[in-house]
């Protein structure tokens, strides 16, 4: 992905297929509610992850919209602190990781799965 | 943030959770003691007297007695029994007791009836006939001591018997008494010098035989001889024999669970086939559908198993095949089905005084959901005539009134000394003004009522309440099992709360005295020996809910308790003192709602528990990130400061544990030989808050109109309280409104193993597999271990394996109980939630548990009672 990375990175953002923009949405979507709940639960003198991750799935879903290869960097940040968070909480408590690393997980694949289609855009312009 | 219902994750949970934890009363028990014939004669030999009957009894108990003043009051007894020592002694062979449990030793059974000095004593001086002031002094002496005459006169009361009985007694035994005694008092010489004899005896104790009938007969037949048959109970009966048989709901009468077979071991249980399912027939019809959970634990007697039915159907079954002897149905109507449809199991009493083959000379007695006792021949089903009216006792006499549903008995009476003792469920969180929760006691022969317990008013209504008037309305009830305890005449009562749980500060100072402690009763006057209290004005629904467990611990006669807040005492049974360290807790939050009831210290057992840490915002849980978010923000919202925090209105309340425990209904398993406690638990919150009255919708049962429902809902979801400013709202496992997965990270239940001398774990696991449980009920199929929540205790085997089910994934399970390993395990077609039993047919070991589902645990329904064992060769 790499080298399809950096050919993407110096044009302009490529038009998203529909599975790229579903999943835009989608992270948008889940972002906002999360990003929601998250502040709420922040006020009430809870965790920041969420209210942080929340607002970097809204990012990446609103750069998956546009094409932009920049929503995996931004991703892979959300996800990387996501790892780094859980481990720091749980540890290796696999049953509590549960809910903390598989759907940031899957995400992670799915996005990682858009690269070739953010990149591929480039050949049609 | 993916949030994808990640399946895997899913896989937990959901379902699993439920668990409720309280529902029934009453006791388990009961001890069998079939002899008789002269029965009188321990009454009021005490002392010296040998006669007969003593002699029977002596070779027992040998012990039994006190012995050693015996040994030299009693002319013949004393011959046979070498004097002092003796006693003790007898108690200590037996001492080994424990030990002996395992053996078999049949013999000395009797042991427990060796009274101690002073219980015998007591027991003796209570009861009135002259003979009881004889053998009082001796008390101890008391069991060897029959002399006839006196015995007879003693048990006058009971006139016809006792002539008849004394001959036999005498004649036959004498002799053989004689050597018993003898070598038991060798033996013992020692234990005399430790001077517990009679904790020791008790652990003998269950060694009789049943069988043995010659023999234990006479002994027993002394012993019983003291009571006399005036009503009352007073001398200590014959205990039945675990081994071949599982003739007390807690396997031995001290409630152990731990059998002596061996056939069944860790390197072929993994060769267990299925022998046999039987179906009992009684599935939810109607009304009842939902309500089912029948927790359902056999007795094994003889041929034959005797079981209840949800509905309460007795039900004979040959131990061997699965074939049905027969069965008798009381005809429970589905409107006193209380929160659930429980029969945790029947108890078996042995007339002393019949002779063989007389109608219910062995009776099954149990106490049905619309409040009845019922008696039946164990060899044909047919009601006993002589007890009660045609077979049956109304517990609702002069408890007020008659609210189908409301007062239920769930779990096995305890019989001591020939008394029948039973508390009652009363449905939780309706009223105030609920139905009493007198502890009453019934001959077990006749069924007339010999004692009524009213914590609030012990005197006046000890005979019944005066009339016109009902025991004292609202007070803590015993919906579990009791413990009988032949040997003190004690019966051990695991009281529960009173009737609204969440709200105190109008309760009287008997109930805040006697809510939520283990009360010991001496079962021959109805009267208060000591009470051991768990919790300190229990706004939290922390019923004692296990039953407790009779064990010599460090040579004192001990009782083992487990609460729901996980914690487990060993205490004095003899006063009720602690054995182990008791902590306090100080400072605790007093809360908002009523600062003023309650109390900022609280008892802790500071030599084990099963209590977890206190829940953190990390430790909320759900399957993705949102549903674990969710979770967070209830957290933050809640009031929680740990342990006991108070009941609140303002804002929901974290109790951690919940109200299912830590350690409920299926209670321990106390391995004696390896010294080893077998205990699974839960752990698993709930999420409360007291409703203002005028937000409460709810009704409570007696305003209820007919064929209302009360619904299905967790215990003390939405309950009315009515009478208290406040209703309550129970969230039970404290899920998620919309998944069902619960809000706390697993395990949501484990089993553990505890040294018994020292109260270290020696191994913990999770109990359950995830493979049954998921978001929105589906089934994950995974077959990792979780730990679900659970219901139903374990049974230990002297070959060191743990049979359990009892977890939501519908398993049964034989774990290592050295390593703490699954050996062995298979599916059930439906919940295992009821304890396990084993027992053994022409040779041939069997393990035994009944799969009939569970509403509460949120397993399937069944009607099926499973039998495995090793293929024969």
């Amino acid at each position: 992905m790499s080298t399809v990375d950096s050919s993407a990175r110096h044009h302009p953002p490529a038009r998203p297929g529909w599975a790229v923009k579903l999943l835009g949405w989608i992270n948008v979507l889940l972002g906002l509610v999360i990003l929601g709940l998250g502040i709420w639960l922040i006020v009430l003198g809870g965790s920041w992850y969420y209210g942080l991750a929340g607002l970097g799935l809204v990012i990446t879903g609103i750069l998956l919209n546009r094409g932009s290869m920049t929503a995996v960097w931004v991703y892979l940040v959300v996800w990387l602190g996501t790892l780094g968070w859980a481990w720091w909480e749980v540890g290796a408590d696999w049953w509590a990781q549960v809910p903390r690393l598989v759907a940031p997980t899957l995400i992670l694949i799915l996005v990682l799965l858009c690269i070739p289609a953010l990149g591929r855009r480039r050949p049609t312009y | 943030m993916p949030r994808l219902v990640t399946t895997a994750a899913a896989a937990l949970l959901a379902g699993s959770l439920p668990l409720h934890a309280q529902q029934t009363d009453t006791t388990e028990t009961p001890p069998v003691a079939t002899t008789t014939p002269d029965t009188d004669t321990s009454g009021d030999t005490g002392s010296g007297g040998t006669d007969n009957p003593v002699a029977r009894i002596a070779p027992d108990s040998g012990t039994g007695t006190d012995g050693a003043d015996t040994a030299q009051d009693g002319g013949d007894i004393a011959q046979e029994v070498p004097s002092e020592g003796t006693e003790d002694e007898s108690v200590a062979q037996e001492a080994p007791a424990d030990t002996a449990q395992t053996d078999t030793a049949q013999e000395v059974e009797t042991a427990p009836e060796t009274t101690t000095g002073d219980t015998a004593a007591e027991t003796a001086s209570e009861e009135t006939d002259a003979a009881q002031e004889a053998a009082t002094e001796d008390a101890a002496t008391a069991q060897d001591a029959t002399t006839e005459g006196t015995a007879q006169d003693a048990t006058t009361e009971g006139t016809a018997q006792d002539a008849t009985t004394e001959d036999t007694a005498q004649d036959a035994t004498t002799e053989d008494t004689a050597q018993d005694a003898a070598t038991a008092q060798e033996s013992t010489d020692e234990n005399a010098a430790s001077g517990t004899p009679a904790a020791e005896t008790a652990a003998g104790t269950r060694g009789t035989d049943t069988d043995a009938t010659g023999t234990d007969q006479a002994a027993e037949a002394a012993q019983a001889g003291t009571e006399g048959r005036t009503g009352m109970a007073t001398a200590p009966q014959p205990l039945m024999e675990l081994g071949a048989d599982w003739p007390y709901y807690g396997g031995d009468a001290q409630a152990t669970r731990y059998s002596p077979l061996d056939q069944i071991t860790p390197e072929n249980v993994g060769r267990l086939e299925e022998v046999f399912t039987y179906h009992t027939g009684d599935l939810p019809e109607g009304t009842a559908v939902g309500k089912y959970s029948p927790e359902v634990t056999p007795l094994k007697l003889g041929d034959d198993l005797l079981m209840c039915s949800a509905m309460n159907i007795l039900i004979s079954v040959d131990a061997a095949t699965g074939e049905e002897n027969w069965r008798f149905d009381p005809g429970v109507p589905n409107d006193a089905i209380p929160y659930g449809a429980s029969c945790r199991g029947v108890s078996v009493y042995r007339n002393p005084e019949a002779a063989e083959g007389d109608p219910c000379a062995t009776r099954v007695i149990q106490g049905t959901l619309d409040a009845k006792l019922v008696a039946v021949d164990t060899e044909t089903g047919a009601p006993c005539e002589d007890f009660g009216e045609n077979g049956t006792v109304d517990l609702w006499q002069d408890i007020g009134e008659r609210v189908p549903g409301w007062y239920a008995v769930t779990a096995p009476p305890a019989i001591v000394r020939g008394i029948v003792v039973t508390g009652a469920q009363v449905k939780d969180g309706q009223a105030e003004d609920a139905p009493s929760g007198v502890i009453r006691g019934y001959d077990a022969v006749t069924g007339e009522l010999a004692w009524a317990w009213d914590l609030a008013a012990p005197e006046q209504n000890r005979n019944g309440p005066p009339e016109g008037e009902v025991y004292t309305r609202g007070t803590p009830n015993m919906w579990t099992a009791a413990t009988s305890d032949e040997e003190l005449g004690h019966v051990y009562l695991p009281m529960g709360n009173s009737s609204v749980d969440y709200y105190g500060s109008n309760r009287s100072e008997a109930e805040n005295e006697y809510a939520t402690s283990l009360v010991a009763l001496d079962v021959t006057t109805g009267e208060e020996v000591w009470h051991f209290q768990t919790v300190r004005h229990d706004v939290w629904d922390y019923d004692l809910g296990s039953q407790a467990t009779l064990l010599d611990w460090q040579g004192t006669p001990a009782i083992l308790l487990p609460s729901k807040q996980g914690d487990i005492y060993i205490l004095n049974r003899e006063t009720g003192e602690p054995l182990t360290p008791v902590g306090e807790l100080t400072g605790l939050p007093k809360g908002e709602v009523e600062p003023d009831y309650i109390s900022d210290t609280q008892p802790i057992s500071e030599w084990h528990t099963l209590r977890k840490d206190p829940l953190e915002e990390k430790d909320m849980w759900g399957f993705t990130p949102i549903d674990q978010l969710w979770c967070r923000i209830q957290f933050r919202m809640a009031n929680y400061q740990g342990f006991f925090t108070p009941p609140s209105t303002d804002g929901p309340w974290i109790q951690y544990p919940g109200y299912n425990g830590g350690s409920d209904w299926g209670s321990v398993a106390v391995d004696t030989e390896r010294g080893i406690i077998v205990a699974n638990y839960n752990d698993v919150p709930n999420y409360n808050r007291l409703v203002p009255r005028d937000e409460v919708t709810s009704k409570p049962i007696n305003e209820m109109q007919a064929g209302e429902s009360a619904g299905d809902n967790a215990e003390g979801a939405a309950d009315p309280q009515a009478g208290a400013p406040y209703g309550i709202n129970v969230n039970a496992g404290w899920r998620n409104d919309a998944t069902g997965v619960p809000c706390t990270r697993p395990p949501y239940g484990g089993i553990r193993a505890i040294d018994l001398e020292t109260g270290e774990t020696l191994w913990d696991r999770p109990l359950g597999t995830a493979r049954r449980n998921g978001p929105f009920g589906i089934p994950s199929m995974l077959p990792f271990d979780i730990g679900t929540p659970n219901n139903g205790g374990s049974v230990v085997t002297a070959s060191g394996l743990v049979f359990i089910a009892a977890a939501t994934d519908n398993l049964f399970r034989a774990i290592d109980i050295e390593t703490g390993e699954t050996l062995w395990s298979t599916v059930l077609p439906a919940g295992g939630q009821a304890n396990p039993i084993t027992y053994e047919v022409d040779g041939r070991q069997y393990v035994m548990v009944t799969a009939m589902g569970h509403h509460f645990m949120e397993t399937p329904v069944g009607d099926e009672v499973i039998a495995w064992a090793l293929p024969e060769e």
